[in-house]
């Protein structure tokens, strides 16, 4: 007898324990905040215009100083139809051209951008922007060029750590 | 009782006490439990053992706390506890993607978490401990976070101002303005609208036939091979014109009303009979008339179909519509006298009054008559015959009825106004507010507004508003400019920071403003902030352009920049009017600080100039982006005339800052030092060559953006 209604005590107990653990399970797990945020803006791939690359924040921006700065010699079209590039000598790389640019450092990207091709040795015809893009409007142009590189970009160094929030 | 079973019934009631009390303690335990388990807890642990597997872990739990985090703004009624759980936002070692979420870093925007919060911009539940509420519209609340794709939208909440940064929202406003939304919407932050065409005198211009034609299906129209069509052509721009759900006899009724218009009689125009009898006979008489067309550059504001390789695309501009069929629309008697002078018959036109010649307004008119027309235009609409006083009656009442009136003038009676909702609150609408009828949807404010643009009807049976075509890009575009229309600022904290917009208007005065009204040059050209952005902005034209120059190119305009296709017109400008035009713009539309006087050019010697030409051609190599004689870029002006087109005030700044001229210029802002300013300055004053006809060589056919504005 007792022990009888011991046990239904305790199942009762677990039973409640079960529910109430469950309910703050079940809330954790809905949001996928990639889908629920998405992305700021895409960009077909260069090569292939059925494929959407998805922009973050910073892609997105530099894809908007790219498109009014950068376009006219990176580019095989441009906003007004010819492109520059076969005007220029030595060809300029396509933004997108990930054998060229995946070897190169943010930093050095950074500093071409800024400083032009002349200050490091490189043709005089890429001219400085840095008095007219602020250091982080190069960066969103740096990480648009990442975003759409072709072969994809990897970033150097060991992968960071694996983490879940599980 | 007997006392056994006393004891009985005390020793079960003990147990029952017993029992009880172990569940009783058992089920408080779950409290602290849950607490303990509650989902920012896990997340606030989840990044101290983040934080302990990377190398900066101290810089990152320097402020560690592990209670809930808040940004509280009571003055902006914000109490945001996102930081919480996204507790790297401040910290500029997480911006890589390589961060999980909701660790990452911010990345770099000009407002400061701790100064503005999170739900500001983002939208979402502020308060709100657990993912899912804080994320998601539920139950209790309504807002849900604002997809990444219109976040645009909460710039403009505070920004009327456009912003670079926000192309899209930009796009959004453009078109509620180029679309007309106005109309019958009451909007804020967006500009006047453009009107539709006033129709006191339209059963002159066009017949019965191509009014049903038009009413019935203004935007697709399925071609011999079922393939259907926008506006005629494959067309990415968005036809102004939207779809009305109209039954067949109310189009008959509309068409019978509107043929009836004829106010204002046209102007008549009788080409001389001697020019008519010298060409009427020439069998080049259409191709010369196409040449004219096309060296008069229509094609700046009309595009025209061209199929190429099987492709059919509009090819020109969008300023004005396409003429690809209009052969088959107009008739010859309006034709002429609107194109001698448009503002007769239309007086809020953008259509310049051009100087015509007989000769070419016969040729022109002929070709646009002959040659830019589709047989098969009006061939299932049927002879509609002659307008009946009942369908007129009833025309006239559904002119009013389907809000018509609110877009279009009709014999000078005002537009209809207000005749859709407002929205100029509807971006801070919950989803409780909104009509969702029986459409299966998400129930919030994203896909409500979505819907009601795709299809007006899928949310509203009875909605009075017209259909429209969107590509998805205009869909959002619109949607973010619609979302950004929240009202006035919910506390005046806010109402303080907001950005307005800048009213522009440019009235010239004295002779030039009707030089200025007959040839609209603020269709294309900017003045102080005010007009098109096609061509470049004229606000400094007399700090940069020297006034001999100014006359004659506006006698006889040349392409400065080789890879436009659309070029100033050639309206065959009057020797009188040219100079009005250049004294005005040299005298009175200066930057105040480029003084076009303040640099003589007799202080310019060969050895400057040669150092010019030696640091433009090899230390600058501008050759990348400027033509001289025939090689270099074309992203920048063709230099060939330098010397008799700029002044050397304007090179000197220019050459200084760029940006400061012109703020979107693409032409980076150099080191240059003094010496290296005014070398490269004698070097292009150098520069001059005579003027010539203009070739009408086009170099590619794309549309062409002046000065090369990122659009």
């Amino acid at each position: 007898m007792k022990a009888k209604l011991l046990m239904v005590a305790l199942l009762v107990c677990s039973v409640l324990c079960v529910l109430a653990l469950s309910g703050c399970k079940r809330a954790a797990a809905v949001v996928n905040p990639e889908q629920a945020f998405g992305a700021y803006d895409t960009e077909p791939d260069w090569n292939d215009s059925t494929k959407l690359v998805k922009l973050g924040y910073q892609e997105a921006q530099g894809k908007r100083v790219f498109y009014q700065y950068c376009v006219w010699c990176h580019a095989d079209a441009s906003p007004a139809g010819p492109s520059n590039r076969s005007n220029v000598t030595p060809v300029p790389p396509l933004l997108n051209d990930g054998e060229k640019l995946n070897g190169e450092s943010d930093e050095y990207m950074q500093n071409i951008i800024t400083l032009g091709g002349s200050a490091l040795g490189k043709s005089a015809m890429m001219p400085p922007y840095g008095k007219t893009l602020s250091p982080e409007e190069i960066k969103a142009v740096i990480a648009f060029t990442r975003a759409i590189a072709q072969p994809a970009y990897q970033k150097p160094g060991r992968p960071g750590s694996q983490y879940t929030t599980k | 009782m007997p006392a056994e079973d006393m004891g009985k019934l005390s020793e079960r009631l003990r147990l029952t006490f017993a029992i009880s009390t172990v569940v009783c303690v058992l089920v408080l335990a779950i409290s602290p439990l849950k607490d303990f388990r509650a989902e920012w807890k896990r997340y606030k642990r989840a990044f101290v053992k983040y934080a302990q597997g990377r190398p900066d872990t101290k810089k990152l739990l320097a402020d560690y706390k592990p209670e809930i985090d808040q940004v509280w703004l009571p003055g902006m009624n914000v109490t945001d506890r996102c930081t919480t759980c996204h507790q790297g936002i401040t910290q500029s070692s997480l911006a890589d993607a390589s961060v999980p979420l909701p660790f990452r870093a911010h990345p770099p925007i000009p407002h400061k978490v701790r100064d503005w919060g999170c739900t500001i911009c983002h939208r979402g539940q502020g308060p709100a401990t657990e993912v899912a509420e804080a994320h998601e519209t539920t139950l209790a609340w309504e807002q849900p976070i604002l997809p990444a794709r219109f976040l645009q939208a909460s710039c403009g909440s505070c920004h009327h101002a456009d912003l670079k940064e926000t192309p899209q929202l930009a796009r959004g406003r453009e078109l509620l303005t180029h679309l007309n939304c106005q109309g019958c919407h009451k909007l804020s932050n967006v500009d006047q609208p453009m009107l539709g065409p006033d129709l006191s005198s339209v059963g002159y211009k066009v017949s019965r036939e191509w009014i049903y034609k038009w009413l019935k299906e203004p935007r697709t129209i399925l071609d011999k091979d079922g393939n259907v069509t926008v506006n005629g052509y494959e067309n990415e721009d968005e036809p102004r014109m939207p779809k009305f759900r109209l039954k067949d006899e109310e189009i008959k009724a509309l068409s019978a009303f509107l043929s009836v218009q004829k106010a204002k009689p046209i102007e008549t125009y009788k080409i001389n009979p001697a020019v008519v009898a010298a060409w009427s006979k020439k069998p080049d008489l259409l191709s010369q008339g196409e040449v004219r067309f096309r060296q008069m550059m229509c094609t700046t504001c009309h595009s025209l179909a061209v199929t190429r390789g099987g492709e059919t695309k509009l090819i020109g501009g969008d300023i004005g519509p396409e003429l690809t069929k209009v052969g088959s629309k107009v008739s010859e008697e309006w034709l002429v006298p609107w194109l001698r002078n448009p503002q007769a018959y239309l007086p809020h036109t953008t259509m310049p009054r051009y100087g015509w010649s007989d000769e070419d307004l016969y040729k022109v008119s002929q070709y646009v008559m002959n040659k830019l027309t589709d047989t098969d235009l009006l061939t299932n609409v049927g002879q509609l015959g002659a307008a009946t006083d009942e369908e007129v009656k009833t025309g006239k009442r559904l002119f009013t009825e389907k809000g018509c009136a609110s877009c279009h003038a009709l014999n000078g009676e005002g537009r209809q106004k207000d005749f859709g909702p407002d929205l100029t609150a509807l971006g801070a609408k919950n989803a409780s507010e909104l009509e969702f009828s029986k459409a299966k949807m998400e129930h919030n404010l994203v896909s409500y507004i979505q819907a009601k643009l795709q299809d007006p009807v899928s949310v509203n049976p009875a909605a009075r508003m017209p259909q429209y075509s969107w590509n998805q890009a205009d869909l959002d575009a619109v949607t973010t400019a619609l979302l950004s229309q929240t009202g006035p600022a919910p506390t005046s904290a806010l109402q303080h920071l907001v950005v307005p917009k800048k009213d522009t208007s440019f009235q010239p005065v004295g002779a030039f403003a009707q030089v200025y009204e007959r040839y609209k040059c603020y269709a294309c050209h900017r003045f102080n902030g005010f007009g098109g952005t096609l061509a470049p902005d004229l606000s400094y034209e007399g700090s940069r352009a020297q006034r001999k120059w100014i006359a004659d190119f506006l006698k006889n305009p040349q392409t400065i920049r080789p890879t436009l296709t659309l070029r100033m017109p050639q309206f065959n400008m009057p020797d009188k009017e040219a100079a009005i035009a250049a004294e005005y713009l040299s005298m009175a539309v200066q930057k105040p600080d480029v003084d076009p006087d303040s640099v003589d050019t007799r202080q310019f010697t060969p050895a400057m100039a040669s150092m010019g030409k030696q640091l433009y051609e090899v230390k600058y190599q501008c050759q990348s982006c400027h033509t001289i004689g025939g090689s270099g870029g074309y992203v920048g002006p063709n230099l060939n005339n330098a010397g008799n087109w700029l002044t050397p005030a304007w090179i000197e700044a220019w050459l200084r800052n760029p940006q400061a001229l012109q703020p979107d210029t693409i032409e980076p802002r150099r080191n240059f030092t003094d010496e290296e300013v005014r070398a490269l300055t004698a070097y292009l004053m150098t520069l001059r060559v005579g003027i010539k006809p203009q070739t009408s060589k086009s170099a590619g056919n794309a549309h062409a953006v002046a000065l090369g504005a990122g659009r």
